[in-house]
């Protein structure tokens, strides 16, 4: 019988794509890994899709295109604004290999099979109960009665951070920076997919909506083409007042319903049954929730869990922002090896690489999307708004107003100053 | 001691729908599990093994898929396990399965060590059937005891308790000998971080085919397999009028639920119809 270890070079706490790129590349570079995953049969039951950007995860896995669970790459992008049953959409097209759409869980299981083929020990089913500190420094974790020690753990544990917590590092979970994503999945089937929107084969659709499908409450909808089921949903910003309120939870399923059968989407998804649902936090305020710092003596904090995400609206970056701070950690794991060890010194590296990344720049550059998602502004008056000029220009028996006109009619009926709109059309260019 | 404990792998109750065209199981993305009845039976070898030492082997006839199951039995601390896999098993009724597993255990006997004692749960939840415990001892020819909530040894003596409806028996049971154990019998314990480890590192399964246990094609899978499933009649789900009564008392909660019976069409249909067979009895 070969002996159980119970020391690993390196500890990852969670198996999603911040944990998984993370083990990959460390079990790559040669170090032992020990990968960590509370969960049973690695997501295959929540099979929600989503747009992943492709750019950075093939720095890690050059074979992406050709190997990962792709269901369709995101040739037409589309934003609606919504008043009631009024719609304004506009719609982008490009040939560019820039996103996809995937189940996250498939693509998950994909960079975990990558990690165990690279060497990592992965131990699912399994739930790290604690970090542990010897001298202020991490030194391994706590599951149960086992301990197993390590040179360095890495915590990718995602948005719900108990173990940081746990060991102070962050506080509670704030609800102003996180939003509750509630999701659909409708087996619609492939050809169905493919004449309704409009794609080809392969093709993919990527559809943010703004306006009242979330009933003044900040957020907005998405839907997204998988291979033969459209994810739709909506995220909800939490806040305080809104908890406070108590009106959330019945909220929520009437909301989600509200969208589904909204007559301008409904259509896509005529006849389908709903096969999946479910929900999960997100990060809505990435600044506020980050940690103070990346790297501790003996830890490093990736993905999520890092603050690591870029929502914009119309656009979400998790994903690909948890697989490069995972490659990021297990750089600056190599980076202590070679020179001279895992000591604090060497590890702080992290933090640096983390901060001068694009994904630090980029969350940065756009921290004022924050306060325009959370703004009445874009949630209710621009969508109103938009519709009303197109309501001008269009809905018209016999006399059509004149594109201007319509929209000084509107802004007065809307009572919103010609200054104001360009005041804050520029912020919101700016903002996003 | 050396124990042998059963274990299915079926696919999630929670989840499973019906195809109400066909009636039959919607298969496709339905997550599998350990049945949750073997549960207690695992817990019950564990704690035996934990008193009087030895090992606990967890056996399993199944597709290859069902490595998942004996991977989560070695986490909770199961030594090994082993995966009776072949595709000239498919399609078996219980007495196939049964008779497999019974040449499993001989084998195991043989090659492995002398097996004192099988556990089993005390039935599947995607059949229901409860046959493999008392067939697998009825091809051993060794003693068997069902709805079993404890067993340990008294002076030498291995001592079984069985629950039934009023009352609690206790057997002495020679051994080598086949349990099967009530469903609440014992809550398992979870699974731990180092047995994952263990698994990982010494990979402590073994695949048996038919290439090794050499059984007669007459007597395994869908020919070994006489029982035949004719006919499935898909029962629809009644949707749920949900009402809520607080009743003064019993007589007036009876009194209520005839009254609202009789206000329903189609109850107050059956209702009489019932009523009146009743008198005929008289
Ligand atoms: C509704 C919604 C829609 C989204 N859409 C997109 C999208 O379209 N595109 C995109 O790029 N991103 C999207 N995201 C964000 C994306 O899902 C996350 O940013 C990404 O999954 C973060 O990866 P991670 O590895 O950091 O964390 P996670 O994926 O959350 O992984 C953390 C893992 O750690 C495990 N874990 C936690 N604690 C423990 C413990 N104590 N012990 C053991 N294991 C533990 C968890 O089980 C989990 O598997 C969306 C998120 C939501 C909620």
């Amino acid at each position: 019988m070969a002996s159980i270890p119970t020391r690993f070079d390196v500890i990852v706490v969670g198996a999603g794509p911040a944990g998984s790129a993370a083990a990959y590349l460390l079990a790559k570079k040669g170090f032992s890994v020990l990968l960590v995953e509370r969960g049973k049969g690695l997501g295959d039951k929540n099979m929600f899709g989503g747009k992943v950007y492709a750019q950075p995860i093939r720095e890690v896995w050059p074979e992406l295109d050709k190997e990962a669970p792709i269901h369709r790459w995101v040739t037409k992008e589309r934003i609606s604004m919504v008043d009631g049953e009024k719609v304004f959409t506009v719609e982008y097209r490009t040939e560019k290999k820039v996103s996809f759409v995937t189940y996250l869980t498939q693509l998950t299981q994909w960079m975990i099979k990558k990690a165990e083929g690279a060497g990592a020990l992965l131990a699912s089913e399994v739930t790290v109960e604690e970090i542990l500190m010897k001298d202020n420094k991490v030194v391994g974790i706590r599951s149960g009665p086992d301990v197993i020690e390590a040179d360095a753990v890495i915590d990718a544990e995602g948005i719900n951070r108990l173990l940081l917590e746990r060991l102070g590092l962050v506080k509670k979970l704030d609800p102003d920076t996180v939003g509750l994503g509630v999701k659909e999945v409708l087996k619609v089937g492939e050809s169905n997919i493919e004449s309704r929107f409009g794609l080809d084969k392969k093709e993919g659709l990527a559809w943010a909506i703004v306006g009242d499908v979330t009933k003044g409450i900040p957020g907005g909808g998405f839907i997204y083409t998988n291979k033969d089921t459209v994810s739709m949903g909506l995220v909800l910003h939490l806040s305080k007042k809104l908890i406070d309120e108590g009106s959330f939870e019945s909220h929520v399923s009437s909301l989600i319903e509200g969208f589904r059968l909204h007559p301008y989407f409904k259509p896509y998804w005529k006849d389908a049954i709903i096969s999946e649902y479910g929900g999960h936090l997100t990060i809505t305020d990435a600044i506020k929730f980050a940690p103070s710092k990346f790297a501790y003596p003996g830890l490093l904090i990736a993905g999520d869990a890092a603050g690591l995400l870029l929502s914009l609206g119309y656009t979400f970056r998790g994903v690909d922002y948890a697989v490069y701070s995972g490659k990021l950690a297990a750089d600056a794991i190599e980076y202590a090896r070679n020179n001279g060890g895992v000591s604090y010194e060497n590890l702080q590296v992290y933090d640096d690489y983390i901060r001068k990344s694009f994904m630090y720049e980029e969350i940065m550059r756009h921290r004022g999307a924050i306060t325009l998602m959370n703004s009445f502004e874009l949630m209710s008056r621009y969508p109103k708004l938009l519709t009303k000029v197109m309501e001008k220009m269009f809905e018209a028996d016999y006399k059509h107003e004149v594109i201007y006109n319509s929209l000084i009619q509107a802004l007065k009926e809307e009572g919103i100053s010609p200054f104001n709109l360009i005041s804050q059309a520029f912020m919101m260019v700016k903002g996003i | 001691m050396r124990i042998v404990v059963g274990m299915k792998w079926v696919p999630g109750t929670t989840s499973v729908r019906i195809d109400p065209k066909t009636g039959t199981l919607i298969r496709e993305g339905v997550p599998s599990i350990v049945n949750p009845h073997d549960m207690p039976a695992v817990e019950l070898s564990l704690q035996l093994k934990d008193k009087y030492k030895g090992e606990v082997i967890a056996i399993s006839m199944a597709p290859p898929p069902a490595l998942k199951g004996l991977e989560y039995l070695i986490g909770m601390g199961v030594d090994r396990g082993i995966l009776v896999s072949d595709r000239a098993f498919a399609g078996a009724d219980t007495l196939a399965t049964s008779y497999v597993i019974a040449k499993t255990i001989e084998k195991i006997n043989r090659e492995i060590g002398k097996v004192d004692l099988v556990v089993f749960g005390q039935e599947t939840i995607d059949s229901s059937t409860a046959h493999i415990g008392a067939q697998t001892a009825s091809w051993l020819n060794w003693p068997y005891i069902y709805y079993v909530h404890d067993a340990k040894f008294v002076d030498s003596k291995f001592v079984v308790e069985r629950v039934l409806e009023d009352a609690v028996e206790e057997w002495e049971v020679e051994l080598p000998a086949i349990i099967a154990t009530h469903m609440k019998a014992l809550k398992p314990r979870p699974v731990r971080l180092i047995n994952k480890i263990r698994y990982k590192v010494e990979k402590p399964i073994m695949t048996w085919t038919n290439a090794e246990l050499k059984l007669d094609p007459r007597c395994i899978g869908l020919k070994g397999s006489p029982t035949i499933v004719s006919k499935t009649v898909n029962v629809p789900e009644v949707p749920r009028k949900k009402i809520v009564y607080t009743p003064k008392s019993g007589e007036d909660a009876a009194k209520w639920i005839i009254e609202t019976l009789m206000k329903d069409d189609k109850a107050s249909k059956v209702l009489m119809k019932y009523l009146s067979m009743e008198g005929e009895v008289q």
